[in-house]
């Protein structure tokens, strides 16, 4: 092959190709994202405008505590979902473990729009669910949620699971087994290993599946306009309404800063927060 | 444009590495610069061939557009248009201005966001010695655009409930007592002011400019009904065509087809429809000209064409001098004719110039609270 026969790159070539990668961060990250941060602090005026409005309009605050809400809500229940299903994956038999991962990745494969449409086939008024409902002799708004912030959240949830199991699947498989075998052999039950030794030796797995998939869920976008009813408002929403629609750049740009502070904040207290659990275990 | 330039190099780049006389890695380093290039921006457009891009909202517009309109100017002007259905939302146009790189040359835009635009200065000011004023319904040729086709925003309803007795006004629209059932309106509010005011009692000639808190008390009234705002017509269309909603707040070009979809199961009326045009628009610094793009808005206004929109579309013509030649199957559906405009509601694209933001804004906060 010509590639093998090719000389090592020169020293100049080493220092190109280790330059590239920071150069290509700041075209394609850090300008932009200065324009962005510049835009809401210049648009339409100079000053602090854009903060202050976001922060007096209680219109804007309800859509903060709205996404929040919305997020945490979904967060809470995606992680011990996908827990069990990174369990099931992990350690379960070979049958098991195969029609977990099947279950886990068709899903992923398939786009949010469609998934989203999915289920609004399944839960809206007159839909599956409704007819699911009475063919039991339920009430139909006991499993159709119709267009309401309850959907949003089902749908997130979906969306989110094969993101928050990647990384508690990798600290599950890294657990050394023969941990488990020594405090079978020591006399713990099954329930009680589980609960003294695995849980404790996956937490790491936990913390990164409760951060990535709630700054996961603070950018959802599809999800919320299409199951929503148009009345379920996040931030994202909130940002296109802002650059699209009424072109108030600046606002939606100040918006988009907010959201930023947002993910840095959880990944801030996600850092502290294993970090103490680090000092307490050792 | 730009896209022709690049691609005319792509070949040349390819042929040339085909032949041998560039080697590999001047192939990709050509392929890099060219990609650079094109993200520069459409600054080498203007030497390339004749090319206008006409921007439209997406969906079965485009093909409709091709059919009507853009099909026969190419063949005819030896010009190579594309169709872009990305949607010219005010901040999209206002993007395309201020980026230095407009790839857009004609937008079918909102003919009250393009003059809040154009007022700034983003926008061309439509030029009437090439676009026949005449060619248009009287009061619709703006100094930013020019109507292109008329649209309504009516009452659709599910027949099999209120067949015998159906709506004829938003005060119907509201009464959920006699009309019982869910309701639908539009996420984006244009309409939906107008409706609300008209259900409250304002008459018809006292409506703008829209007493905007008076319109917004009367929609939260109505809220707890509203299954959904709906965001895009083929939703609204869902809604209607499965009987999530009895009543719905609907384009009527949309309203026709549930009607047709549900062989008359939903049907809609004119009774108070709010009537609005699209109009033309050219961002300043269009990459083919002005007077390229003028050429194509009047050519857009010979009536055969407009008709054919409307057959295509189901759009109100434009021009008055089209309505005569409708033919009776699309009359009912031509919802700028005289005999149609009697039973609706003009809208005041100006209210919309100067209050529409802030209104949004209003809106958009009433429904998500």
């Amino acid at each position: 092959m010509a590639i093998i026969s090719k000389p090592p790159l020169s020293p100049i070539g080493m220092q190109i190709m280790l330059w590239a990668l920071p150069a290509l961060l700041v075209l394609a990250y850090v300008l932009p994202f200065a324009g962005v941060a510049l835009r809401s602090v210049t648009r339409p005026a100079p000053g602090l405008e854009n903060y202050v409005r976001i922060v007096a309009s209680p219109d804007l605050r309800m859509i903060l505590y709205r996404t929040v809400l919305i997020c945490g809500v979904s967060t809470i229940l995606t992680v011990p979902l996908a827990y069990i299903l990174a369990y099931y994956w992990v350690m379960g038999r070979a049958v098991t473990s195969r029609l977990m991962e099947i279950c886990i990745f068709l899903p992923f494969w398939i786009s949010v729009l469609v998934r989203a449409f999915g289920w609004m086939v399944i839960l809206r008024n007159n839909g599956l669910a409704s007819d699911l409902a009475t063919f039991l002799g339920l009430p139909a708004e006991m499993l159709a949620t119709g267009r309401s912030a309850n959907s949003v959240v089902i749908g997130m949830v979906h969306f989110m699971v094969p993101f928050a199991v990647l990384p508690m699947a990798s600290v599950m498989r890294k657990i050394d087994h023969r941990v488990l075998l020594a405090a079978n052999g020591l006399g713990a039950a099954a329930p009680y290993v589980f609960w003294r030794v695995f849980l404790p030796m996956s937490a790491p797995g936990i913390y990164s599946a409760l951060s990535v998939s709630f700054i996961l869920s603070l950018g959802f976008f599809v999800t919320p306009m299409v199951l929503g009813g148009g009345r379920v408002t996040m931030i994202a929403e909130a940002v296109f309404v802002q650059m699209f629609q009424t072109a108030n750049w600046g606002l939606g740009s100040a918006l988009g800063i907010i959201l930023m502070l947002f993910v840095l904040a959880v990944l801030w207290l996600v850092r502290s927060v294993v970090k103490l659990d680090q000092s307490v275990s050792r | 444009m730009n896209r022709n330039l690049t691609d005319d190099c792509l070949d040349l780049l390819q042929s040339q590495h085909a032949a041998g006389r560039i080697d590999r890695r001047t192939f990709l380093v050509g392929l890099a610069l060219l990609g650079g290039a094109s993200a520069i921006g459409g600054r080498f457009a203007q030497a390339a061939d004749k090319q206008l891009v006409v921007t439209n909202w997406g969906g079965d517009a485009v093909d409709a557009f091709q059919k009507a309109l853009t099909g026969t100017y190419a063949s005819e002007r030896a010009v190579d248009v594309k169709i872009n259905g990305s949607g010219p939302t005010k901040g999209a146009m206002k993007a395309q201005f201020e980026s230095g790189a407009v790839s857009w040359d004609v937008c079918d835009a909102d003919p009250g966001a393009t003059k809040s635009l154009g007022e700034l200065g983003m926008i061309e000011p439509i030029d009437y010695g090439v676009v026949d004023r005449d060619q248009v319904q009287p009061g619709f040729a703006y100094e930013f655009s020019v109507a292109n086709y008329f649209l309504s925003y009516v009452i659709a309803y599910d027949a099999k409930k209120f067949g015998d007795n159906p709506p004829t006004s938003w005060a119907d629209f509201w009464d959920v007592e006699k009309f019982p059932g869910k309701r639908s309106l539009y996420k984006w509010m244009s309409g939906c002011m107008e409706a609300a005011l008209l259900a409250d009692g304002v008459p018809a000639d006292k409506l703008y400019p829209l007493d905007e808190d008076r319109a917004i008390r009367k929609l939260e009234a109505l809220k707890p009904h509203v299954l959904s705002y709906w965001d895009s017509g083929a939703e609204s269309q869902q809604l209607m065509r499965d009987g999530e909603v009895s009543m719905a707040l609907m384009w009527h070009t949309r309203a026709n087809l549930v009607e047709q979809d549900t062989g008359g199961d939903v049907r809609w009326t004119y009774a108070q429809g709010i009537l609005a045009p699209s109009g033309w628009a050219v961002i300043k610094g269009n990459p083919s000209g002005r007077a390229a793009a003028m050429d194509f808005i009047s050519y857009c206004q010979d009536p055969q064409r407009q008709i054919e929109l409307l057959r295509a579309l189901g759009c109100g013509a434009a021009n008055p001098k089209a309505h005569d030649l409708v033919p009776a199957d699309l009359k009912p559906l031509d919802c700028s004719s005289a005999e149609n405009v009697a039973r609706q509601v003009l809208m005041d694209m100006d209210w919309y110039a100067a209050r529409s933001d802030k209104a949004l804004d209003k809106y958009l906060a009433m429904i998500a609270s």
